[in-house]
């Protein structure tokens, strides 16, 4: 999808809230995912985030990430599942047999928490990166940088931010155009082996690291033409407001942080 | 508020040579004024030095005479790049970027965004974002965030290099505005042709040094100087000069009213009117019809449901030049990025010499249909300019002779660069360059997209012997240009686009009567095509040489006649 990694143009519930309240979401969700490791209050989070990615019509946008976002979630998955075999659980095992090396004995023991605690890792991470991906999709980079400046953050830093979130999708395409374009010229990308793959997508990067040099000269010009100074006061031609929306996400947070701390404190099992 | 340059010369360190040469000039208020010169004559380090870039941000270089302007004046910029150039999601944040950073209140921000979207006629687009708009929109919006900082001189740094004939058409009018409003306004742009009905004064640029400084009547009527400096002028300047030739005395023209005014006293008008009726031609009938690619039913339906290509069946013969031509998103890039296997269809098929080319990978396909983009920095990453050269050749593993690659360099002028990194040159020799690398590779047929971007008159005239040459080689060349003049001389045959559907593909000369679909696609006809056919000259002139030849015919006929009446009289 074209518009992987950058804001969705959408008219909805999500789209229409103040930038704070959406930083205040993914900060929330940041620290809450980082401490809750029971898998009943991530599967409660996991459906509190569906909700707000259907209220916010990027559930397909989701479904990109999490396809991107895979290899890594496997990856997680049977790395926690191969260091669970190493150790006894408690709990049902499906396979359990000891081995002798090197004089030792050694219990080889795949059980089903270990599936359970592969799982939870996993979904933790994906809740953390998708609330970040959440506030991408649904804040442009004008109302990221006005967000920010309205928390006094200084606006050198939030306009380097948003410069960063506006960028990012310009690469994103300009590396696909000169993929097209090498492999227009000869340059096999599709049908060879992946280390000539390796091989070719290094080639490719040199013209990008070209272009991505071109730009941010071209975009120190354009901040010299604006007469863009950080030591000088700037004002604002738009203004942030919260309206009732945001009350009421607010209220929405503060209730699924408490049933996910509730869920966490009564089915947490050690991992 | 008047603007004098006075004997600035530059060069960007000691050990380079001086770019500018004690360049002096005086900007009136109001005017507009264009500065013109062939590609690497000083024109961007002279747009650095008037915008402040030198010394404020390249402050290694040595610089002397001086700049005279009120203290406070403030002189911005737009560049050819506005997606460089734009900071903010919307067309209102960005538009309000600037004056921002001068630190005025809320309602003189809302009353200067106000000022320019009514100023500039795009009141329309300030709900947008600027990612959704076309070139041209993009382009006017970077012009009204500037100007919305109310300067004292705008630059504009070739403004429309990129558009299409739709985008082109937008600038014009915001141009008129402002010349309307006062504004004084500097175009660096080596192309005049889109700017000549609003160029007051013309500064000419050639090796860092003023070769010209006057009205834009005197500039047109120099040829030699024209010549000099590689400007692209509008085609009605061309036939004068070519037509001058042969007809001594004849009265200046830069226009088409002049020159039907002019012309019409040396011939008379047809009073018959030609249309698309006409089904052959002597060309198309003669030559032989060897398909190469087809297209059958094509159809492309993106993720999103937009229909980029709707039913297209067309025909690419061998040894031709196919233009095709169409607005932004008619489907063109599209179409020939199925030709060469980049895009697969939604529906129909692409096939080479009857062959499907489905299941091939782009590289492959390569080795029969090449594609040239329009971006050449998308494409060069060799260390010199020689091994840029034999890329193709070297990627697709055919055979070369490295003294022959010198020639190709030799007879482009671009020998003396083949050792250097080809990124470092001049954008025009940048395209060339990509554009001869596909000399050494085995394709039948060469795709082009856009590529006259960033060439002067004389890199664009050494394209068309490329085209030329590979033409003579029996290869087949596809041309995606808005250049319509560079197309109608060019092309064997010219295929229009638009909304995704083919409307036409024919002989260039069949396609010249065809007002209503050029009405349809809000694409002017060339000059030399409207004038040809005012003086009943068609079908035969797409090109000035065609059109001068046929003036002159009749000019030989009339005279004849007249020497006959003489005669019968006597």
């Amino acid at each position: 999808m074209d518009d992987f990694l950058q804001y969705v143009e959408l008219d909805s519930f999500l789209h229409k809230l103040d930038p704070r309240t959406k930083f205040v979401f993914f900060i929330v969700m940041s620290v809450l995912t980082s401490f809750v490791r029971s898998g009943v209050a991530l599967l409660f989070l996991l459906l509190a985030f569906g909700v707000i990615w259907i209220c916010g019509r990027i559930g397909i946008y989701i479904i990109v990430l999490a396809k991107k976002v895979k290899v890594l979630l496997l990856f997680i998955f049977l790395l926690w599942l191969i260091l669970g075999v190493f150790r006894v659980n408690e709990g049902p095992a499906i396979y359990r047999t000891t081995l002798s090396l090197l004089n030792q004995e050694v219990t080889i023991s795949l059980d089903w928490f270990d599936f359970y605690k592969g799982a939870v890792l996993s979904v933790r991470v994906f809740l953390m990166i998708s609330a970040f991906y959440t506030v991408i999709l649904s804040t442009n980079f004008s109302q990221i940088i006005l967000g920010l400046r309205s928390w006094r953050i200084s606006y050198a830093l939030a306009f380097g931010i948003g410069l960063v979130f506006q960028i990012i999708p310009i690469i994103v395409k300009e590396f696909a155009i000169i993929m097209e374009a090498q492999s227009s010229r000869g340059l096999e990308v599709e049908q060879c082996s992946a280390l000539a793959k390796m091989k070719n997508y290094v080639i490719i990067s040199l013209p990008l690291m070209f272009r991505v040099l071109g730009k941010g000269h071209a975009i120190s010009m354009a901040m010299h033409y604006y007469k863009l100074n950080f030591k000088v006061k700037r004002t604002a031609y738009k203004v942030i407001q919260p309206t009732y929306r945001d009350a009421v996400f607010a209220v929405v947070l503060t209730l699924v942080t408490a049933v996910a701390i509730l869920l966490q404190i009564r089915f947490y099992i050690p991992l | 508020m008047s603007f004098s340059v006075n004997s600035i010369s530059y060069r960007y360190s000691a050990e380079h040579e001086t770019v500018l040469k004690e360049v002096s000039f005086i900007i009136k208020p109001g005017q507009v004024t264009a500065i013109v010169g062939p590609s690497g004559c000083g024109k961007s380090t002279l747009v650095s030095i008037l915008s402040g870039v030198i010394p404020d941000l390249v402050s290694n270089g040595e610089m002397t005479g001086s700049i005279e302007v009120r203290q406070d004046a403030l002189i911005s910029v737009v560049s050819q790049s506005p997606e460089n150039q734009l900071f903010g999601y919307g067309v209102e944040d960005a538009i309000a970027f600037g004056i921002e950073n001068l630190g005025l209140d809320n309602e003189s921000i809302v009353e200067r965004v106000e000022y320019v979207l009514d100023l500039l006629n795009i009141q329309h687009l300030r709900q947008r974002s600027v990612a959704t708009l076309s070139g041209g929109q993009r382009q006017a919006v970077c012009i009204a965030s500037v100007l919305a900082m109310q300067p004292d001189i705008l630059i504009l740094d070739e403004p429309v290099s990129s558009l299409d004939p739709n985008g082109k058409k937008m600038i014009q009018t915001v141009l008129n505005s402002l010349k309307d409003a006062g504004q004084t306004v500097i175009i660096f742009d080596n192309n005049l042709e889109w700017s000549a009905g609003i160029v007051e004064h013309i500064i000419g640029l050639c090796a860092g040094e003023v070769v010209f400084d006057g009205d834009k009547p005197a500039f047109f009527y120099d040829a030699d100087l024209l010549r000099k400096l590689a400007v692209t002028v509008p085609q009605e300047v061309e036939i004068y000069h070519a037509l001058a030739k042969s007809v001594p005395g004849l009265n200046r023209f830069f226009s088409l009213s002049e020159a039907k005014q002019e012309i019409g006293k040396l011939i008379s008008p047809s009073l018959e009117t030609t249309g698309c009726a006409p089904a052959t031609s002597a060309e198309s009938a003669s030559e032989p019809d060897v398909s190469v690619v087809q297209t059958t039913g094509l159809c492309k339906t993106f993720r999103d449901g937009f229909n980029a290509l709707i039913d297209i069946d067309a025909t690419f013969k061998q040894g031709r030049v196919i233009s095709i031509l169409g607005q932004n998103g008619s489907g063109k890039t599209t179409l020939v990025k199925h030709l060469n296997g980049l895009y697969r269809p939604s529906k129909g098929s692409v096939t080479y010499r009857g062959q499907s080319t489905a299941g091939k990978s782009v590289a492959q396909i390569s080795k029969d249909i090449i594609l040239v983009f329009q971006n050449p920095e998308l494409m060069l990453f060799e260390e010199t300019v020689l091994r840029e050269l034999t890329f193709c050749a070297r990627a697709q593993k055919i055979d070369f002779n490295e003294a022959e690659a010198l020639e190709v360099l030799r007879r482009y002028g671009l020998l003396s660069h083949r050792e250097e990194f080809p990124v470092n040159l001049p954008m025009g020799q940048k395209h060339l360059l990509t554009i001869l690398s596909v000399l050494f590779s085995s394709a039948e047929v060469v795709i082009l997209d856009e590529p006259t971007l960033g060439m002067d008159q004389q890199q664009k005239q050494l394209l068309q012997e490329i085209i030329r040459q590979l033409k003579a080689n029996g290869k087949t060349v596809v041309v995606i240009s808005h250049e319509i003049p560079l197309v109608f001389q060019i092309s064997d045959e010219i295929m229009v686009l638009n909304n995704g559907r083919k409307l036409m593909q024919d002989v260039r000369q069949i396609l010249a009567g065809c007002d209503e679909l050029f009405e349809q696609i809000n694409i002017a006809l060339p000059p030399v095509v409207v004038l040809a056919r005012y003086f009943g000259l068609t079908p035969e002139c797409c090109d000035v040489a065609a059109f001068v030849a046929g003036v002159t015919a009749r000019l030989g006929e009339a005279n004849e006649t007249q020497a006959e009446r003489g005669t019968a009289h006597g």
